[in-house]
């Protein structure tokens, strides 16, 4: 069952909501970190029309829609347990109903503050659309009922609907009513009828799947009953609502029609007397409602939701429609123009060839292919229905939006400050803490600079007056240790000339464990009161998974801090599957740290591996290496990667 | 009758003018009204709608930023008492709110209590516009900091910025991450109002930017108190001003998009704290606590009532 409908703008304004049951915050809120803004989760099925894309956090499945026109988003939150087939449609109509309402107040300047009465409209929609798909959410019923059972009575304060009207048993829950319902209406009448809503779902858990038909009648007879006295009212409105003319749209059968005109009879006669006196105080809000567009809404609200919908099925039908020869014919010049002038409310089709454009740039920017789509899918996504600037053609619009596509993909959530973090660890602020080495290891397919870069993280460490012990966990390829021996000499040689820090190296010959030796190294150092450990590991390839299977072991025994993975900016597609791959290795709940990508000098203005390894992971670039000397390393600066990206 | 000739001597012209000649009684009309409307259009609305003051509100995500947009337009719009809940958010919006009557302002500092100018204050209060942004690590460059800097920047009187709020969320703060991040972001802000403070002083006269530290979430019972927050933010600034002077060069270092790195407040040996920034560079910083929810008194968002006097006291 529905746990809870959201309406939120993307600015974070909750509009309208129905829980049924306490769902927690965080729920959405990790909806909108993971999906919309970190792009983490790509969602599945997104591109199937009519089906809305899911998304699932803790128990809970959240199927969402969003409008771009209005930055509204419709987010429903089910247990993930029940599959309920009529969440797309009910986010659709949803949508289409809010919009068709509110589209005024969302656009104006009070839309944040405005109160949306949408309850109403909401829960005929729920209830229709549950009728409708029968089957098996019939059998769900009786546990829905006794979920809202608690609900029902908090959320709207009225009073429970009396099931054997008497008139001596009315008059105090008339009382009751004026003095809890949230905005204090004096007359007993019409807050019955506004709870009818709930009412029916009351009287489903208590009748069990068989009360459905008795239900229609009660409510009908409830209706009809507030449709008596508000004659009585002599508000000058005709209330037009004839029991069968609620009935229409309901699927239900004739047994219904006669039991509903039986309470019929009952119903006003009893309802109207005890009213009498409050007469006066009858006001139009209280038994109907305006909405948006200043219309009246009372009891035929499944007629309006019905041609709220209609009309909507009726557009767009139409807009399929015209788009024939004629049309088309217009439409290109109107467009031609409009591409010009600016103002142009963007189709998929006027995206089509620039963004076939803007995917080949990439790709010649080195962005693996994958990334590039998926880019630019992004970016048709945000575009399509959004109006171009005055004077700004579909080319700069889509330039302006990729840019920020490409700002947004690279941008850490959290950026690093690697020293900060050493000197959390070396030296902590709290007593709990004992301080202990920082382990940092580097990981990489073969030959693209694990040795190097490790050389010159540590060049910088040194600057900093660190003690950093090098752990040679190489141990496969012949003159891996001697190579690292000779980067730690002059390491060595440099700090004692700069009068910085101090190096050594920890090796243990080759052939052996390479994760106990990474294990041996970090007790050594912790020993040895080293501040940063750094752990060079042999090249593998990452589709071979007998090496990378041994990195599990290594992340578990050798505990790293910081796992970096070194990738060439030279390489191309394949970057994505090495990111992923290695990703993956360290075993469950161990991921990358981050990306250090390694000779960037070589390939000028075509930095698209940048892209394409955050792409694949979601983690951030750390350092960039762009020489051949040690203090050639520098950190990654956004700006710069989508300048040279978007030349 | 023959103007043509009047024209050329005074006296036709002053016979023309006075003779009851419909044109001349018109340009007349057109003249005596017009003019008094067209000065008081020119010069009044420049006058009576007073440059709109902006606040951008800046903070990590979950600190209340929208929380606390929403409850102040709440508060301002009188026909709702409850502010709608709220969620992360993915774009900056700007609303326009009212400062309540009661909260002094600090153009009204030296008025005397009894000046009736201040009854009239109460009739139609003071506006300002808050600039609420996504406090997510994503979006704070391309939407807080780059609003910050804009906004900053703008010598247009219309957009210009009176004063920045930093949300903190204190009961979160306990934990080292959250805190870092949050320093880290703070320290961005503080640095870019130094820089500007910094270019503005040779050119000409700018007006300084004051920072208001809301230390939010003080309902809860692990929120540490706005004194706490204060040290520990100042710790945690002086921690990465250390490590960001010696820290590795961007990339873009190299091509010279940028000029060298600064460092927030003049002295790098001496430890940071804010009134050392105030002194040195005249950013002023307030640390003051508050509660977006879980009013203190009955009162409907009484929560803020401090912030809104900080709000009152730059306007």
């Amino acid at each position: 069952m529905l746990e809870a409908f959201e309406i939120l703008t993307t600015s974070g304004v909750v509009l309208w909501s129905k829980a049924y049951a306490p769902v927690g915050a965080h729920v959405i809120n990790s909806l909108i970190n993971d999906v919309f803004i970190e792009e983490k989760v790509v969602p599945q099925n997104a591109t199937a029309s009519g089906v809305s894309p899911a998304y699932k956090k803790e128990k809970y499945t959240l199927k969402w829609k969003r409008v771009k026109e209005f930055d509204l988003i419709f987010v429903a939150v089910y247990q993930s347990l029940l599959h309920l087939g009529w969440i797309d449609r009910l986010l659709e109509n949803i949508s289409t109903i809010f919009i068709d309402l509110y589209k005024d107040q969302v656009k104006g300047d009070r839309a944040r503050i405005q109160t949306y009465r949408f309850d109403q409209y909401f829960e005929q929609q729920v209830r229709e659309l549950e009728d409708n798909t029968g089957g098996f959410v019939e059998e769900i019923v009786p546990e829905t009922g006794e979920r809202k059972d608690p609900l029902v009575s908090s959320d709207n304060g009225g009073p429970p609907p009396p099931q054997v009207p008497g008139l001596v048993k009315a008059q105090p829950r008339a009382a009751l009513a004026g003095a809890t319902s949230d905005e204090g209406t004096p007359p007993a009448t019409p807050e019955i009828s506004r709870s009818s809503t709930p009412q029916g779902h009351l009287l489903t858990a208590k009748a069990g799947p068989g009360g459905r038909g008795s239900r229609r009648a009660r409510k009908a007879a409830n209706s009809s009953a507030n449709a008596s006295s508000g004659d009585e009212a002599r508000k000058g409105k005709p209330v037009k609502t004839p029991v069968k003319k609620m009935r229409r749209w309901d699927a239900s059968g004739m047994a219904d029609e006669d039991d509903g005109e039986i309470l019929d009879y009952s119903a006003p006669a009893e309802e109207g007397e005890s009213a009498v006196p409050a007469v006066e105080a009858v006001s139009e809000e209280d038994w109907g409602r305006r909405t948006g567009k200043g219309q009246f809404v009372l009891k035929e609200l499944g007629e309006e939701v019905q041609s709220i919908l209609d009309q909507a099925d009726a557009e767009k039908s139409k807009g399929t429609a015209s788009s024939g020869v004629v049309g088309s014919g217009f439409n290109a010049i109107g467009g031609f123009f409009r591409n010009i002038v600016g103002g142009k409310v963007l189709t998929e089709s006027d995206l089509e060839k620039p963004l076939k454009a803007m995917e080949e740039h990439l790709l010649k920017k080195n962005v693996a292919r994958e990334a590039a789509v998926r880019l630019c899918e992004g970016v048709k996504r945000e575009m399509i229905g959004k109006k171009t600037g005055n004077f700004q053609s579909t080319d700069a619009a889509l330039h302006v939006a990729m840019e920020s596509s490409l700002r947004k993909i690279l941008t850490p959530t959290s950026s690093l400050d690697l020293l900060r973090e050493i000197n959390a660890v070396v030296a902590p602020t709290s007593k709990q803490q004992a301080p202990r080495p920082y382990v940092m290891s580097i990981v990489g397919v073969n030959g693209v600079g694990k040795s190097t870069n490790l050389s010159k993280i540590c060049y910088f460490l040194l600057q900093n007056k660190y003690r950093v012990l090098i752990a040679a966990c190489d141990t496969f390829r012949s003159g891996a240790v001697e190579q690292l021996r000779v980067h730690a000499d002059r390491l060595k040689e440099l700090s004692v000339r700069e009068n910085a820090g101090d190096v050594e190296i920890y090796q243990k010959g080759y052939g052996k464990d390479a994760a106990n030796v990474a294990k041996d190294a970090v007790d050594y150092a912790a020993a040895n009161k080293f501040d940063v450990v750094l752990i060079d590991t042999a090249g593998r390839r990452h589709n071979d998974q007998r090496l990378m299977s041994s990195l599990e072991k290594f992340a578990k025994f050798a505990n790293p801090d910081k796992i970096f993975m070194v990738g060439e900016a030279l390489v191309g597609t394949d970057s994505v599957m090495q990111a992923r791959n290695f990703n993956q290795a360290f075993g469950t709940g161990r991921n990358l740290d981050g990306f250090i990508i390694s000779k960037c000098d070589t390939v000028g203005d075509m930095v698209g591996t940048l892209v394409s390894m955050v792409h694949a992971t979601g983690i951030p670039i750390v350092f960039l290496g762009v020489g051949q000397h040690y203090g050639d390393l520098r950190g990654l600066s956004v700006p710069w990667a989508v300048s040279l990206l978007m030349k | 009758m023959s103007s043509q000739a009047n024209w050329n001597s005074l006296t036709g012209i002053a016979t023309l003018l006075f003779d009851g000649n419909l044109v001349a009684i018109a340009i007349a009309i057109l003249f005596t009204f017009g003019v008094p409307i067209a000065l008081h259009i020119f010069f009044f609305q420049a006058v009576a709608s007073p440059p709109s003051s902006n606040f951008l509100l800046l903070g990590p995500s979950g600190a209340g930023k929208t929380a606390f947009t929403t409850l102040l337009e709440a508060k301002s719009s009188l026909a709702s008492n409850k502010s709608h809940g709220t969620h992360t958010s993915q774009q900056s919006t700007f609303v326009t709110v009212t400062l309540p009557p009661t909260v002094p302002t600090g153009s009204n500092r030296y008025r005397s209590d009894n000046d009736p100018s201040l009854k009239e204050a109460i009739r139609n209060p003071i506006k300002y516009r808050v600039r609420d942004t996504p406090g997510h690590g994503k979006l704070r460059l391309s939407q807080g900091i780059s609003e910050l800097q804009t906004m900053s920047q703008s010598k247009d009187i219309k957009t210009r910025l009176r004063g920045v709020v930093f949300m903190v969320d204190t009961a979160a703060l306990v934990d080292e991450a959250t805190l870092r991040d949050t320093a880290t972001y703070l320290h961005d802000v503080l640095l870019l109002l130094q820089k500007r403070a910094k270019n503005g002083s040779s050119s000409k006269r700018t007006t300084d930017i004051p920072v208001l530290v809301a230390a939010n979430k003080q309902d809860l019972f692990t929120a540490l108190p706005p004194g706490v927050v204060r040290e520990k933010l100042e710790a945690e600034i002086d921690r990465i001003r250390k490590s960001k002077s010696k820290g590795l060069l961007d990339a873009s270092a190299d091509t010279g998009l940028e000029d060298e790195e600064e460092i927030l407040g003049n002295n790098e040996h001496e430890t940071f704290s804010f009134k050392l920034l105030e002194h040195e560079v005249g950013i002023k910083v307030d640390v003051v606590g508050g509660a977006v929810k879980g009013d203190l008194q009955e009162e409907f968002g009484s929560g803020v009532r401090r912030w809104e006097e900080w709000v009152g006291m730059c306007l």
